[in-house]
């Protein structure tokens, strides 16, 4: 089951989706509606998974949306992943191909650098 | 519900918000079995892509449950979900990516899709117990599109 799932705003524009602990068809909606939110306020999103110990398909559909979505709109997007990432996780992301179409960086504030990078609001 | 080191079993209704009951109810099953802990991690994710299939195209009408056993074997578990609606049937509207069946087939040893007591659908899928490294699953289920 889920922890509680942040979002945090730094003032690079970007605002952290923080997905802590388990999350599947169950918490996806949850996860899209805030990375949408962030899109929709023209802010760059990082998705925080160094806390994430489970995530099934139905969060890898709202992870890839978001980019899909960041990039029509003009805003970064990027995801964190850490040495506290679940395998499960990883494992998912390398079995879908995933791995290589998503922006991933090591750690939160790589992330953070990758997604300001394409984030007219830290320009 | 019934855990022992033979069998487990677990019905609930098939519904988003009872996934991560099976999924617990599962990996403290399998944390009584000799099986490695990223191999654990492994199998709950194949049979929570299962559940999920269960939840989003068994019963687009109505209720209905969703059945999970597992049962060790010498050194080989085997999971079988199961629905007595209509199964893993094409849906247009699919809220998924459709990458459930292929990380099912890449992590299993093996899978079956079959009609469960006459309606529905059984996935049975087996797992050995044995060490992530040696498995030769790194089969990909690469999304095609």
């Amino acid at each position: 089951m889920t922890d509680v799932n942040g979002v945090d705003r730094t003032t690079a524009g970007i605002d952290v989706v923080e997905l802590v602990g388990e999350n599947d068809l169950s918490t996806s909606a949850q996860v899209e509606r805030q990375i949408g939110e962030a899109i929709s306020a023209g802010r760059g999103v990082v998705v925080d998974m160094t806390e994430a110990t489970f995530i099934d398909s139905a969060v890898l559909r709202v992870l890839l949306s978001g980019q899909d979505r960041a990039a029509t709109v003009g805003v970064g997007f990027a995801i964190a992943l850490g040495t506290t990432t679940g395998h499960a996780v990883r494992r998912l992301l390398e079995l879908t191909g995933l791995s290589e179409r998503l922006v991933i960086a090591t750690g939160r504030t790589e992330a953070v650098a990758k997604a300001a990078e394409a984030n007219p609001a830290s320009r | 519900m019934a855990t022992d080191r033979q069998g487990f079993e677990i019905r609930v209704a098939a519904a988003a918000e009872n996934v991560p009951l099976v999924r617990h109810a599962l990996r403290a099953y399998l944390e009584t079995v000799p099986m490695p802990e990223d191999r654990v991690a492994e199998v709950v994710l194949a049979v929570t892509e299962a559940c999920a299939n269960v939840v989003v195209h068994a019963y687009p009408d109505a209720d209905g449950d969703l059945q999970v056993a597992a049962d060790l074997d010498g050194d080989v578990v085997e999971v079988r979900v199961r629905d007595n609606g209509r199964g893993i049937t094409p849906r247009v509207d699919s809220p998924g990516l459709g990458v459930g069946l292929p990380v099912m087939a890449a992590i299993a040893d093996s899978i079956e899709l079959g009609k469960a007591n006459g309606s529905g659908t059984e996935v049975r899928m087996t797992f050995a117990v044995r060490d992530t490294a040696s498995h030769p699953g790194s089969d990909s289920a690469t999304l095609s599109t």
